[in-house]
């Protein structure tokens, strides 16, 4: 069956490629590593290989230099000697390069987690490609067997009933792994290979205690060999090319799945955007009063108490629907002003950082917000959240408020444009009505792209906000 | 077990009820003293006399309408057109009188009549003599449609067909009229509706029909050197057709080819996959195959009509594409 060479994603949120030219030619016989083309990327011309071996065949409207070409799209095949080009069928029904369905880009939910974007794209490209005879199907539902990751050994290269049974044999001869899903979790995280791991429990199943020796295990062979820790640490997010040289009594700590994406993410954002951030100090003396009264209040009845995190959820969102301009994403398109506001709030847990999303915040009750946040944030301390939970925010805020700090520098959470940086509330002297006083002031820094936004709406936006906290009833009444 | 041919055996059959059923008769040109141009009737004219082995002039339609006012009132005639071709100058009579009147009557009327003839493709018999035509009243409702491949089966087959209430079109394949094969002695029958497994299998299922049965068997035994395991079905009737048999047999091999003489558009093997798309979907591992005599008339020239016909060679190369799938 011919194999498709496609345009590759090169970058986390790539979504087309500027075609370079080819490094072989129609007819060539190519081998998996050979360098096939190039893409031009923003920065560099990066060279592609390809992954099978076979003769190139490039279709009549193969991309030329300069050619903008989604992700996805097919641009040749590698076939096999004796092997015809598929295409003709294809040309009936487009005249275009035909883009693989399910590759679409994500335009739309762009601002959604980049990673899962492409594993789903990835998988439904699968599922609607691959031709599976219904006895196959059959077959593979009765076995277990997910099907859609097989290759077809039928003669249009249909999945037939031998190729789900190899798969089921193949499978049976990996040893299965008994494993408590939250072991499962725990050694995904630590990147400890289950099937190296005895179970204790009844029947072999492995448990925590298991994959948390093996993870103790693992970490004093490494001060044995390393006794000093010296945390050593690429936020670019790029892999060391080699092994780093490690100091005497340094240690290498191996990266964890959130690490890894955050460390993509981060580097991601300080490399694209345009950051630029401002500060200003609010006057939060109401807004602690109102606080103390939501929890007097609420305690009593037995509500879930808003947190200073919900009511910054609350009036920022309030603040959004002012200035829609900062409730919006970058795209390489257009810049997109989203219709909902769901925010992303910042939760530090002990595994690293994670950003659950509040939905729809502006439409909701503040008690609303509170009771859902509680569950977000719990989920988040408890590994309970899923992709969707941390998906499709537009703005983000970030408190540090109890880590004792005031202003600083956060770092846009890509697509967004903005997010909100929220210091410790101080009670320290304000001029109040004239009058030195002591009030309880608060520090907020606004980090916003200026690809997207200008200073001056970004700077209105913060005053309002700044207003919000003073005088809450401005968004209370809202 | 003592060995007949084809031929032999279906009149072994007819002898037998003959003897003992005297409202058998049988019509048709050439059946009497003669004996039957392919010898369906050889012997008997001596057994049972000219009343009861007719002689008729060229007069399809007019015999096979009084063969059908003969059944009605208690009689079983066996029509013999010798070449079933010619069974299409009485088909209105055929269509219109003898399939419906069972059912125009509300059973009162029994229409119990044989219709016999060579059917088929070889010998260089030409256009007007190699015709089957079997799918056209397997399509019809009040037809028997039997096709027996083996000497066995055309004496059960037959046998079956004198014992019933039904009009039968009974179907012998002239290239192998004079086939020999086991038959057992005294009498049996086989009932309609029944398939033969011919050869069991678990690679793929050939149902094939006629003289088809013969050639297909040969491709299975030279493709088992190599591994092969095919399964041979032959519905030995195909009006009932024996779904369940070949239902079965798909279920184990998800794999189906149908090999038939007749025309391929509308005909059996369209019928057998259908059925199976309805019925065992989810057991296909390929898409059906069929394989079918060339949608053309038949020519008198022999290399020309060697090509129109499947051949062992062909039926090999459509199960090796089959397995490809």
């Amino acid at each position: 069956m011919a194999y498709e060479v496609t345009m590759p994603r090169l970058g986390w949120t790539m979504e087309e490629g500027v075609f370079g030219e080819w490094l072989k030619q129609d007819g060539d016989e190519v081998q998996p590593g050979d360098l096939l083309f190039t893409v031009e990327g923003d920065k560099a011309t990066q060279e592609v290989e390809v992954f099978e071996g076979g003769i190139l065949r490039l279709p009549p409207n193969a991309p030329v230099a300069g050619d903008v070409i989604p992700v996805g799209a097919l641009l040749a095949y590698i076939v096999q000697a004796g092997e015809s080009l598929p295409i003709e069928e294809r040309e009936q029904t487009s005249g275009q390069l035909p883009v693989a369905s399910g590759q679409e880009t994500p335009r739309t939910t762009g601002h959604g987690s980049q990673a899962s974007a492409l594993l789903t794209s990835h998988s439904s490209t699968l599922t609607s490609r691959r031709p599976i005879s219904p006895r196959a199907r059959r077959v593979a539902d009765d076995l277990g067997v997910d099907w859609t990751q097989l290759t077809g050994s039928g003669r249009t290269g249909r999945i037939v009933e031998r190729d789900v049974r190899a798969a089921a044999a193949q499978r049976e001869e990996k040893p299965a792994v008994h494993a408590t899903p939250l072991a499962r979790r725990l050694a995904e995280e630590a990147g400890i290979d289950l099937t190296t791991l005895a179970g204790s429990a009844s029947g072999g199943r492995i448990q925590r205690e298991d994959v948390e020796a093996a993870i103790l295990a693992a970490r004093r062979e490494t001060e044995e060999r390393e006794p000093l820790s010296l945390r050593h640490e690429r936020p670019s997010g790029v892999e060391p090319t080699e092994t780093p040289d490690l100091a005497p009594q340094s240690s290498l700590s191996p990266h964890s799945r959130i690490r890894r994406i955050t460390a993509q993410r981060m580097a991601e954002s300080a490399h694209t955007t345009a950051p630029v951030t401002l500060t200003t100090e609010a006057d939060a003396t109401e807004l602690a009063a109102l606080r103390q009264q939501f929890k007097d209040s609420y305690t009593r009845r037995g509500w879930a108490v808003p947190s200073y995190n919900d009511i910054y959820l609350k009036l920022t969102a309030v603040a959004l629907q002012e200035h829609p301009t900062l409730n919006a994403s970058w795209s390489s398109d257009g810049i997109i002003l989203h219709s909902a506001i769901h925010i992303g709030f910042a939760v530090d847990t002990e595994n690293g950082l994670l950003a659950p999303v509040a939905r729809d915040v502006a439409t909701k009750s503040l008690r609303q917000i509170a009771a859902e946040s509680k569950e977000l944030i719990e989920g988040a301390h408890r590994h309970r959240l899923g992709h969707e939970a941390m998906q499709g925010g537009t703005f983000t805020i970030t408190n540090l408020g109890m880590y004792g700090i005031d202003a600083f520098t956060p770092i846009i959470n890509l697509p967004q444009a903005a997010i909100l940086g929220i210091g410790r509330i101080l009670c320290k002297p304000a001029v109040h009505n004239g009058e030195i006083v002591p009030r309880q002031m608060v520090a907020l820094s606004l980090t916003f792209d200026h690809r997207v936004v200008d200073g001056g709406p970004a700077a209105r936006f913060l005053n309002t906000v700044r207003e919000y906290v003073s005088e809450p009833i401005l968004w209370l009444s809202a | 077990m003592r060995e007949l041919t084809y031929v032999d055996a279906t009149r072994e059959a007819l002898d037998r009820a003959m003897a003992r059923d005297p409202s058998i008769f049988v019509v048709g040109e050439g059946i009497g003293a003669r004996g039957g141009n392919f010898n369906t009737t050889s012997g008997l004219y001596t057994k049972y006399g000219p009343e009861r082995l007719c002689d008729t002039p060229i007069s399809e339609r007019g015999f096979v309408g009084m063969c059908a006012g003969a059944a009605m009132t208690g009689t079983r005639p066996v029509v013999d057109f010798m070449f079933i071709d010619f069974i299409l100058d009485a088909f209105g009579e055929l269509v219109n009188q003898v399939a419906k009147m069972q059912y125009m009557s509300s059973g009162r009327l029994k229409m119990p009549i044989i219709l016999r003839g060579a059917i088929g493709i070889g010998h260089s018999a030409a256009t007007h003599h190699s015709g089957s035509y079997y799918p056209i009243f397997a399509h019809l409702p009040g037809f028997r449609v039997a096709v027996p491949a083996i000497p066995s089966d055309a004496k059960g087959l037959f046998t079956t067909a004198l014992h019933g209430d039904d009009p039968v079109l009974f179907l012998e394949h002239k290239s192998i009229l004079f086939n020999r094969g086991e038959v057992p002695e005294g009498d049996y029958a086989i009932p309609f509706g029944q398939a033969r497994i011919a050869r069991a299998g678990a690679d793929c299922t050939l149902v094939a029909i006629g003289s088809m049965v013969g050639k297909t068997l040969a491709a299975c035994d030279k493709l088992a050197e190599e591994g092969v395991s095919a399964e041979v079905i032959d519905p030995r009737t195909i009006a009932p057709l024996d779904m369940a048999t070949i239902l079965e047999s798909v279920h184990k091999t998800g794999r189906l080819l149908i090999v038939d003489e007749t025309f391929q558009p509308c005909g059996v093997g369209a019928e057998i996959a259908a059925q199976v798309i309805d019925q065992g979907f989810d057991d296909l591992d390929a898409p059906i195959h069929r394989l079918n005599g060339a949608h053309v008339p038949t020519p008198y020239s022999p290399p020309l009509e060697n090509a129109i016909v499947p051949q062992e060679s062909d039926i090999e190369q459509s199960i090796r594409d089959l397995l490809a799938e």
